[in-house]
């Protein structure tokens, strides 16, 4: 009974369902369906015997890893690039997507949220080249006009230091999201209803006061979810910036276990060993997910299940 | 009524969007059409000669770097399908070509031919490919193909090489060889050494023939960088390289001989464990927090190396001589004067002061025919053509009467086309015609001198290397035939536990020499040191020296 009562409804929302169904596939063919390959970390991966024909290795690519003596400084830095890029990138788009809301003049915010859309179409080499050239102690413009306004002495290797190295990472990783991902925060703002901010008026509630107790409490379900996901993402500090941007001086606080993951499987070829990082990076993913969702509805009721 | 429009127009609106997202996700990058390899013989049932088949090939050329012109098919690739009924595409990597091998064979978008370096991780990933059965035997073929044969003869391939790879599978014969010097006139000395500008060395007052010792570079390159030099409002940097931090490390044999060390006692260490490898770090480390070598050197893609390079804000070039030939051509013709002549000979660490330079002289190309090949006899008689005479010189001198001619038994230029290949800095002439893409690594022995000598040479070009040999090499060369301690480590029992890492040491000594002091950069090497031991070091050295008890070892080696 129940069963076709689904079904019933489902046929009901046909078309919403139809605009999910590329979604749907999407998920099962690149995120699903892979799941079988998992078995590649507990095998001896052949080039013959393949995911599935290969012999059974059991641990040993795990105790490997573990083995390895610079697993925990892979970890540590992982966890630390992720950590500041959650706790400093979370909120900027936030922030970005309120100032936005409150723009009157809509020429503008259209502008201005077009070019902050662009840098998430740039690819992070196009991003890094361009870091390379503007912040290069060597006629760079960023170090030029530095020191011409004399705020700079001498010119700073800005890449390749591990002074500025977190700053750069962070910085240019909200650079090039904070406007995609303030998308979303634009949308929830748009369905809030405008009769609570005329009510706020009328009870004598400023701008400030209209963004505290109108807006933030009409994306805070919103963003309690994405908060929930992106820890998820915790053990994941991005392969491409941090390929690109981090270097032999800046190896001991820059290199993570995505890096090491590629290096591992596509440079020496250890697909089993790689395949076991990797499976390590998802179940604790899976568990600070699982965490913070339990944490989040107690907390708030919002939670993703 | 509206609203059923309405509903339909949207749900055709669903569907297409459906449709255009799913189609992003399928294969369309040139698949064929039966869900099998991509690359595998294509029949076309049409003859080239008149009784030949007509077969296209794809050939994987493992070489970053390389590639085609602007012509697809060129006038030798034309005439290589007329001799031998076999159109050839030409498949180029970019980027690295360890990381190439691994990934074709892991997802098996395999070529029909795969040719590439003869050494590293590259070869490391073709012998496993061997192992396991992803290549086609050619032991019962190969009677047929007497120039592949010939190359791949015991005698005509470095030991090393030819129990490791060449001559590693019993009766089994998987892989051919290329570019081995078919005499001692055809070997290649590149002629790796640092290079100084000329009229910076002038400008300085040091005669670059008298920097000899490593205290007496780096005190030249303090100079360099004391006189505050600039180019175009930038500073000069005393040292650089190209791309990756290529070549700057070749100062390491004013340290040491080669990877491996006699102890003393007869018995062999590698030379990371020793107290000259952390002399050689530390020498590097000092010259980096003294602003003498260029800090982006070990990250920087090579066109920002080559743009460096001809703004004329490198003093000291370490690299080979054709490479800093080339990448400072255009700024020497606008400069006159600003050419790099090279730096020394520096010293080598446990080298008599007369001894020949020990150059490692070895064909750098392996070629397989892999397993996904549909049509082995015709690969082969493409691979047996090019390894011939025939097609050496084809590849080599383009079509006989076109580009070149047969003047008293030896190939002469056609003057149109020297002139044109002259004139073009880019190289592109050259390659419209086929010469110096993919073909040369597949024409067996190297029999450039032997066969007429390079008929294209800039005579400039020949004059400057000419100049670089006679202060690099003034005792002469001498070509290594002793066994190299890395092969023998590569078969210990401990290999596939020590060997991540031992491909770490090159990773670790860059952040060794970028720490903040000598200390740290101490711990960093030691970590390592501590890893490889604890990975089965001891042991495989151990196995080394029982292996080479009595054999002659590499002990000397420069860069080549």
């Amino acid at each position: 009974m129940n069963e076709t009562l689904l079904w019933k409804r489902i046929w009901r929302h046909k078309l919403l369902y139809l605009f999910m169904l590329p979604g749907i596939v999407w998920f099962f063919l690149f995120s699903y369906v892979p799941l079988y390959g998992i078995q590649v970390a507990f095998r001896d991966f052949t080039f013959s015997g393949g995911f599935t024909g290969s012999p059974w290795a059991g641990m040993k690519y795990f105790q490997q890893f573990f083995d390895y003596y610079q697993s925990s400084a892979l970890i540590r830095n992982t966890i630390i690039i992720s950590a500041l890029k959650l706790l400093i990138g979370f909120a900027m788009p936030i922030l970005l997507a309120i100032l936005l809301n409150e723009v009157r003049q809509l020429k503008f915010k259209k502008t201005v949220q077009t070019l902050s859309y662009l840098p998430y179409f740039v690819s992070w080499v196009v991003v890094v080249t361009l870091m390379q050239r503007l912040l290069t102690p060597y006629g760079g413009p960023v170090n030029d006009l530095l020191t011409s306004i004399g705020l700079l002495k001498e010119p700073i290797q800005f890449l390749n230091n591990t002074t500025w190295f977190y700053q750069i990472i962070v910085g240019s990783d909200i650079w090039k999201n904070i406007g995609w991902n303030s998308i979303i925060y634009m949308a929830a703002m748009a369905g809030i209803d405008q009769q609570l901010y005329e009510a706020a008026k009328i009870d004598g509630a400023g701008r400030f006061r209209q963004i505290w107790h109108v807006t933030l409490p009409g994306i805070r379900n919103i963003a309690v979810i994405l908060f929930i996901l992106a820890t998820g993402s915790l053990m994941s500090a991005g392969y491409e910036q941090l390929l690109l941007l981090n270097g032999p001086a800046t190896a001991a606080i820059g290199s993570v276990l995505d890096v090491h993951v590629i290096g591992a499987g596509i440079s020496q070829g250890r697909l089993s060993y790689a395949a076991a990082v990797g499976l390590f990076q998802s179940v604790i993913a899976l568990v600070l997910i699982l965490t913070v969702n339990r944490i989040a509805r107690k907390v708030s009721d919002v939670s993703l299940f | 009524m509206k609203k059923k429009r309405s509903t339909i127009a949207n749900t055709l609106l669903v569907a297409a969007m459906m449709g255009t997202a799913l189609m992003g996700c399928s294969d369309n990058g040139g698949g064929n059409a039966n869900g099998g390899n991509v690359q595998t013989g294509n029949k076309e049932g049409n003859s080239g000669t008149g009784t030949e088949k007509a077969v296209t090939l794809k050939i994987l050329h493992n070489w970053n770097g390389s590639g085609t012109g602007d012509v697809d098919v060129t006038p030798i690739a034309e005439a290589i399908k007329e001799k031998t009924g076999v159109t050839v595409q030409l498949e180029y990597t970019k980027g690295s070509e360890t990381e190439k091998v691994n990934t074709i064979f892991a997802t098996q978008d395999l070529p029909d031919i795969y040719t590439g370096p003869a050494w590293g991780g590259e070869l490391d990933g073709i012998v496993k490919a061997a192992k396991e059965d992803q290549l086609v035997d050619l032991s019962d073929k190969l009677a047929s193909y007497p120039n592949l044969s010939k190359a791949i003869a015991k005698e005509n391939v470095p030991p090393a090489l030819y129990e490791k790879a060449i001559g590693a599978f019993g009766d089994k014969q998987y892989l051919l060889y290329q570019n081995q010097p078919a005499s001692d006139k055809d070997a290649m000395d590149w002629l790796y050494g640092f290079y100084v500008r000329k009229d910076i060395a002038e400008k300085i007052g040091v005669d670059p023939q008298s920097v000899k010792t490593k205290d007496d570079l780096y005190q030249f390159l303090k100079k360099i960088k004391d006189a505050n030099l600039e180019e175009n409002g930038m500073p000069v940097m005393p040292l650089g390289g190209f791309s990756n931090g290529w070549a700057v490390g070749i100062g390491n044999t004013m340290f040491y001989g080669s990877d491996y060390q006699d102890k003393g006692d007869g018995t062999l260490e590698h030379t990371f464990f020793t107290k000259p490898y952390e002399e050689y770090t530390l020498f590097y480390r000092k010259l980096i927090a003294e602003g003498l070598l260029d800090p982006e050197t070990f990250t920087q893609t090579d066109p920002i190396a080559k743009e460096k390079i001809n703004q004329g804000r490198i003093a000291v070039l370490a690299a080979h001589f054709p490479a800093i030939y080339d990448a400072t051509k255009e700024y020497v013709k606008s400069h006159p004067g600003s050419d790099f002549v090279a730096v020394g000979p520096l010293e080598r660490a446990g080298a008599e002061p007369n001894r020949p330079v020990d150059l490692g002289i070895q064909g750098n190309n392996v070629t397989v025919i892999t397993k996904a090949c549909k049509d082995v006899d015709a690969a082969l008689k493409l691979l047996d053509y090019l390894a011939s005479d025939e097609g050496f010189k084809l590849v080599h001198y383009g079509v006989e009467g076109v580009h070149y001619d047969m003047v008293d038994g030896k190939p002469v230029a056609k003057k149109e086309f020297f002139d044109k290949f002259a004139a073009d800095t880019t190289g592109k002439e050259k390659k419209n015609v086929g010469i110096g893409i993919g073909f040369e690594s597949l024409t067996g022995q190297d029999r450039t001198n032997t066969l007429g000598g390079d008929i294209w040479a800039d005579q400039e070009r020949v004059a400057a290397m000419d100049q670089a040999r006679a202060i690099l090499r003034p005792n002469g060369i001498s070509v290594i035939s002793a066994y190299n301690a890395g092969d023998v480590i590569a078969k210990s029992p401990q290999w596939e536990t020590l060997k991540p890492s031992m491909d770490q040491i090159g990773d670790v000594w860059k952040e060794a020499v970028f720490a903040k002091s000598d200390e740290a950069a101490l711990k960093v090497i030691n970590a390592l040191r501590d890893q490889m031991n604890s990975t089965g070091y001891a042991e495989a050295i151990a196995y080394v020296n029982e292996n080479l008890k009595g054999k002659e070892v590499v002990k000397l080696q420069m860069a080549n």
